[in-house]
């Protein structure tokens, strides 16, 4: 292939074409762009590098470990669709995961979590009659943990756009792993202004 | 606010800024991480209490001063946050006896803490890791040039 990060062979600071002198060493070499997919099986290659140190190179993924920021837990969640690449939008076409994509998570371990921590409905849709609750809304507690529950009461208010994104069931996250590099697709779930920036060009770009 | 130009958010990498509001006040003054470069530098204002995000800056980004530090005359600020810096110096001929004019051009990374350099003014530039192609200096304290006496006439 003969992908070389050197820099010999482009022009000077002055302008001056630099003559080649050498040829190409093995630790200038670069490698082809891995191009981490969402979805299907997860499919991940080992790359011995310098050193005898391994890569893995993620070929295709389709869950993470995310971390939601404000209530400092994270879980495992399924990863759903690519929505914001801020260097290139073809990236968002393909589904491509690079770091500083932001995509779709899945919101049921975080929803799951949150009612069992807070005991609190949240993105429910209210329904008229013959309401369900949920089985950890509803479930029988001790008196241990229901004291932990009232303690923890005032500290229950999620921010108003997560909230209506737990309704539709996908959160907003961004990847801050590199899937080519460490195999793993991690992130955390966009929040405050941040949410705020990714969700107005998300909607200017529709 | 105002330094979001770019299409990915600009932050700075180690401050979470997203607590959940209910918990104790926050202190409403700037979330902002600044660090001491050393060696003698004071942190300018601007940086303390600005809100821009410059990862190359050397109080309020990643980039450490170490190595050489030179000085210089800036020569031209028309680049995005770097400036070309004109470092005169004598070399000797040692057949005559004498010696001539020689100049090299540095170009520096500029901080946005720094408002309003002029070429002409005078610039001490610290040593840091390569930031580009040919930055490898950053701009650590700034000397306007003097006016003598009170010249009204200037470029604009």
């Amino acid at each position: 292939m003969g992908i070389s990060r050197d820099s010999r062979h482009k022009r000077s600071h002055t302008g001056a074409k630099r003559a080649q002198y050498r040829k190409k060493r093995k630790f200038e070499l670069g490698r082809q762009p891995g191009h981490t997919k969402l979805g299907g099986p997860k499919r991940i290659h080992e790359v011995r590098v310098r050193g005898g140190n391994k890569k893995f190179r993620a070929l295709r993924l389709d869950s993470g470990n995310f971390s939601w920021g404000s209530e400092a837990i994270s879980k495992k969640t399924r990863l759903l669709a690519v929505v914001y690449n801020a260097s290139n939008n073809e990236l968002v076409r393909t589904n491509t995961l690079v770091k500083g994509a932001v995509i779709q998570i899945d919101a049921t371990p975080f929803r799951q979590w949150y009612e069992a921590h807070y005991a609190q409905p949240i993105g429910r849709k209210k329904k008229k009659e013959g309401q369900v609750e949920s089985e950890e809304l509803s479930k029988k507690r001790s008196k241990h943990v229901q004291r932990k529950i009232e303690s923890r009461k005032e500290e229950a208010k999620v921010d108003f756009l997560l909230e209506d994104q737990f309704v539709t069931g996908r959160l907003y996250a961004i990847i801050s792993s590199r899937p080519g590099q460490s195999g793993r697709a991690d992130g955390y779930i966009l929040e405050g202004k941040e949410l705020e920036f990714y969700v107005k060009k998300i909607k200017s770009k529709k | 606010m105002s330094e979001q130009i770019e299409r990915a958010y600009q932050k700075q990498p180690g401050i979470f800024t997203n607590a959940k509001i209910t918990r104790k006040k926050a202190k409403n003054k700037n979330n902002r991480w600044i660090k001491d470069v050393g060696l003698g530098f004071k942190t300018p204002k601007e940086a303390v209490e600005g809100h821009y995000i410059d990862k190359k800056c050397p109080w309020a980004g990643m980039v450490s001063i170490r190595g050489r530090i030179l000085n210089g005359v800036v020569v031209s600020t028309k680049m995005k946050r770097t400036i070309i810096v004109r470092r005169e110096y004598l070399h000797y001929i040692t057949k005559y006896n004498r010696y001539e004019k020689r100049h090299k051009n540095v170009a520096a990374h500029l901080s946005p803490a720094f408002i309003g350099v002029q070429p002409g003014d005078t610039v001490t530039l610290g040593q840091c890791r390569p930031l580009s192609k040919t930055v490898r200096f950053n701009v650590l304290k700034v000397q306007k040039k003097v006016q003598k006496g009170s010249k009204k006439f200037a470029k604009f």
